[in-house]
C-alpha cells in the first residue's frame, strides 16, 4: 500500500456533511466524538473546512437542491478522499424512496466507499464501520 | 376571557357565515366558515382576540381542497381551527399576508405544492421547489404523477 | 558554514522536533482532563505526513503567487528567529546589538502571513478571519513590548539578549523580582494569543468561521502552516525562558531544570487552554488595552525603580 494512503489512514480528517436529512445520524455521529467513543485516539479530528477533509460522511436522502452543492462540494475535497454514506436515507433513500423530490440514490451522485446501515446507526456501528473502511483499504484499493 | 366567552363572541358575530362548529375536545375547537369571509374572521381573531396565528394547512380531498388556519391562545389552552372548503374547479381565496405577516411563506409553499391561488398575496414565489422543476406540476395533489423519467424508484435488487 | 549548520539543524530540526512533541503534550493533556485517551506520540508529525501527500488546490479568484508564499514566509522567519535565539542561548557572546529588537519584529510576521494567507484567498469568510487576527495583533503588541522592556530595564539598558543572560546569571533570574514577576504573568497572556490558542482563537480554527483565515488551504500549504504553528509553540516559550528565566544550560543538573522550565511554561499554556472559553474580538482587545497594559505599565515603573 502507497505510503500517502498508509497517512491517510493513520491520521483521517473528519467533514460531516447532512444533504436534508432529520439529523438523528448527525447526533449519532457527534456522539462518537465525546469521552465514551472518542474517535481522537485514531488521530480523527472534526474537519472545519471541506478542503481539510480527508472523510467525508454524508447523511441524509439527497433532494433535488442539495444534489447540487454535493457535487460541487465533493469536486472541492483534496484527492484522496473516502466518502461513507450513515444512516438509511443515504443508503438508498430509506422511506423516501418514492418521494418526489428525492430522484436517485446517494452513489448515483458521488463514488461512496462504505455503507453503514440504520436508522440511526448506533456509535458502535459506526465505529464497525469505519474500521471496515481502513481494512478494505489497507487490503487493496 | 373564558373559552366559552370566545366561542360564543365568534358565534354572535359572524353568524351568517359560520357554517358549523365542531367542538372536539377542551382544548380543541373546528369552526368551519365560508371561503369568501377568511379575511374579516382571521383579522379579529388576530387583533381583538389577542390569539396567535400558528400555521396552516392545506390538503386534497377526493371532492373538494380544505385549508385550516390555526390559532391558539395559550393562557386557556385552545386551539381554533378555521376549515374552509375549496372546489376543485375554483381553488382561489384571499390572502391573509396583508393582515398579518406570519401567513407570507405558509401561502407560497400552499401554492407551489398544492396550487391554490391567493388573491392578493405581495410576493408569489418559489419556496420550497427547485429552480428546474415544472411549472402547473403539483407534488401534494392526489393525482400527481411522476414527471422525471431518470428517476430510480427500485432498490436495485 | 557553521552558520548553514546553525540555521538547518538548531533553528529547524532540533525546533521543529521539540515543537511537535510540545504539540503532543498539549492535546493529551486535552484529553485527559477530558477524560479520554489521547492520540499516539508521533500523531503531529503524522498530520503533518499526510497533508503532504494530498493535492494543493488553489481558489479560482486567488492571486496564486500570494496564497502559496505565505505559509512559506511564516516558516522562514519562524527558523530565523530560532536560529537566533539559540545561537544566544549556546554562545553568547555571538549576539549582537539590538537583537533583541529584530527578534520582536521576526516574531510578528508569521501573524502577518496568517493575514496574508487570508486575504489572498478569495473567500469572505476568510477575510473576516484575517481582518480578526489584524485586531487581535493591534491588542497584544502593545503589553506585550511593554513587557520586554523589564527585562531590558534590569540589565542596564542594553538592547543585546547576550546581555539579558549574563545579567540573570549573575544576579539570578528576573522572574524573581516583582516587576519581573507580573511582567512574565503579561507575557505569557500575550504568548497564548500569538499561538491563537483558547481563551484568543479568534482568528483561526474555528467552527463559527468554518477555519478561519486558513479556509482554502489544502495539502502542502496547510502542512507548512501547521508546522510553524508547531514550532511557534517551542520558539515563543523559549523566548519567555531566555528573557525571565536565565535561558536553557546544558550541564549538569541545569539540564533538569531547563526541561522543568520549558515543560512547566507549556503546562501553564494547556491549563489556561482548557480552562477557558473563547472570547470575542472586542473582548479581547479591551483585555489587552485594559488589565494587561496597566499592569505592564506598573511592572515597568518597579523596573525603573530598582525592584
Amino acid at each position: 500500500m502507497s505510503f500517502k494512503l498508509k497517512a491517510l489512514l493513520k491520521s483521517p480528517w473528519v467533514f460531516h456533511l447532512s444533504t436534508g436529512s432529520c439529523n438523528n445520524c448527525d447526533i449519532e455521529i457527534l456522539d462518537c466524538l465525546t469521552p465514551r467513543f472518542d474517535i481522537e485516539r485514531f488521530g480523527m479530528l472534526l474537519a472545519p473546512s471541506i478542503k481539510h477533509a480527508d472523510v467525508l460522511l454524508v447523511t441524509g436522502s439527497c433532494n433535488r437542491k442539495s444534489a447540487e452543492r454535493l457535487k460541487r462540494l465533493y469536486e472541492q475535497a483534496p484527492k484522496p478522499c473516502l466518502v461513507v454514506a450513515i444512516g438509511e436515507c443515504s443508503l438508498s433513500r430509506g422511506m423516501f424512496i418514492h418521494s418526489y423530490n428525492c430522484p436517485v440514490p446517494l452513489d448515483k451522485i458521488i463514488p461512496v466507499d462504505v455503507y453503514i446501515p440504520g436508522c440511526p446507526p448506533k456509535p458502535e456501528a459506526i465505529i464497525a464501520g469505519v474500521v471496515k473502511l481502513i481494512e478494505k483499504v489497507k487490503s487493496g484499493k | 376571557m373564558t373559552r366559552k366567552e370566545i366561542l360564543k363572541n365568534i358565534q354572535e358575530k359572524f353568524k351568517k357565515d359560520i357554517i358549523d362548529v365542531f367542538d372536539k375536545h377542551p382544548k380543541r375547537v373546528y369552526i368551519e366558515i365560508k371561503p369568501g369571509s377568511i379575511v374579516k374572521i382571521a383579522g379579529y381573531m388576530f387583533k381583538e382576540l389577542g390569539t396567535r396565528f400558528n400555521i396552516a394547512t392545506g390538503v386534497d380531498l377526493r371532492e373538494h381542497m380544505e385549508i385550516l388556519y390555526h390559532f391558539t391562545d395559550e393562557d386557556i389552552n385552545l386551539l381554533i381551527s378555521l376549515r374552509v372548503k375549496l372546489p376543485k374547479d375554483k381553488l382561489e381565496i384571499d390572502s391573509l399576508a396583508p393582515v398579518f405577516e406570519g401567513a407570507n411563506w405558509i401561502e407560497r409553499e400552499m401554492h407551489e405544492l398544492l396550487g391554490i391561488t391567493f388573491k392578493g398575496h405581495p410576493d408569489m414565489r418559489r419556496l420550497l421547489l427547485p429552480d428546474e422543476w415544472p411549472e402547473g406540476v403539483y407534488p401534494l395533489r392526489a393525482d400527481y404523477e411522476e414527471w422525471d423519467e431518470k428517476a430510480i424508484r427500485d432498490r436495485g435488487l | 558554514m557553521i552558520y548553514v549548520l546553525y540555521l538547518l539543524f538548531f533553528g529547524f530540526f532540533l525546533t521543529a522536533a521539540v515543537g511537535l512533541f510540545a504539540s503532543w503534550i498539549d492535546r493529551k493533556v486535552t484529553a485527559r482532563v477530558q477524560y479520554r485517551v489521547g492520540p499516539p506520540v508521533l500523531q503531529p508529525l503524522i498530520d503533518i505526513i499526510k497533508l503532504l501527500g494530498k493535492e494543493t488546490l488553489v481558489p479560482a479568484g486567488a492571486s496564486k503567487t500570494t496564497f502559496l508564499l505565505a505559509p512559506v514566509l511564516g516558516l522562514g522567519s519562524v527558523i530565523l528567529v530560532s536560529t537566533l535565539l539559540w545561537v544566544n542561548d549556546i554562545n553568547v557572546g555571538q549576539g549582537f546589538m539590538g537583537d533583541i529588537i529584530v527578534a520582536l519584529y521576526l516574531l510578528t510576521i508569521p501573524s502577518i502571513s496568517i493575514i496574508i494567507g487570508g486575504f489572498a484567498s478569495a473567500n469572505p469568510l476568510a477575510s473576516l478571519g484575517a481582518s480578526r487576527e489584524m485586531k487581535l495583533i493591534l491588542g497584544y503588541e502593545l503589553p506585550f513590548v511593554l513587557a520586554m522592556l523589564v527585562p531590558v530595564i534590569k540589565a542596564g539598558y542594553s538592547i543585546r539578549i547576550g546581555d539579558i543572560l549574563l545579567f540573570q546569571a549573575r544576579s539570578g533570574v528576573i522572574a524573581g523580582n516583582p516587576s519581573g514577576i507580573l511582567a512574565l504573568v503579561v507575557a505569557l497572556m500575550c504568548v497564548q494569543a500569538k499561538l491563537a490558542l483558547v481563551p484568543f482563537d479568534i482568528p483561526e480554527a474555528e467552527t463559527e468561521i468554518s477555519g478561519g483565515a486558513l479556509i482554502e488551504y489544502s495539502g502542502a500549504g496547510l502542512a507548512v502552516y501547521r508546522l510553524m504553528k508547531n514550532m511557534l509553540l517551542f520558539t515563543l516559550p523559549f523566548f519567555l525562558i531566555i528573557l525571565f528565566m536565565g535561558g536553557l544550560r546544558f550541564d549538569g543538573i541545569h539540564l533538569l531544570y531547563g526541561v522543568l522550565k520549558y515543560v512547566g511554561l507549556v503546562a501553564l499554556i494547556t491549563v489556561i487552554r482548557n480552562t477557558n472559553p473563547r472570547v470575542r474580538i472586542d473582548q479581547a482587545v479591551k483585555f489587552f488595552w485594559g488589565p494587561m497594559t496597566v499592569i505592564a505599565a506598573i511592572a515597568v515603573v518597579l523596573a525603573f525603580k530598582g525592584l
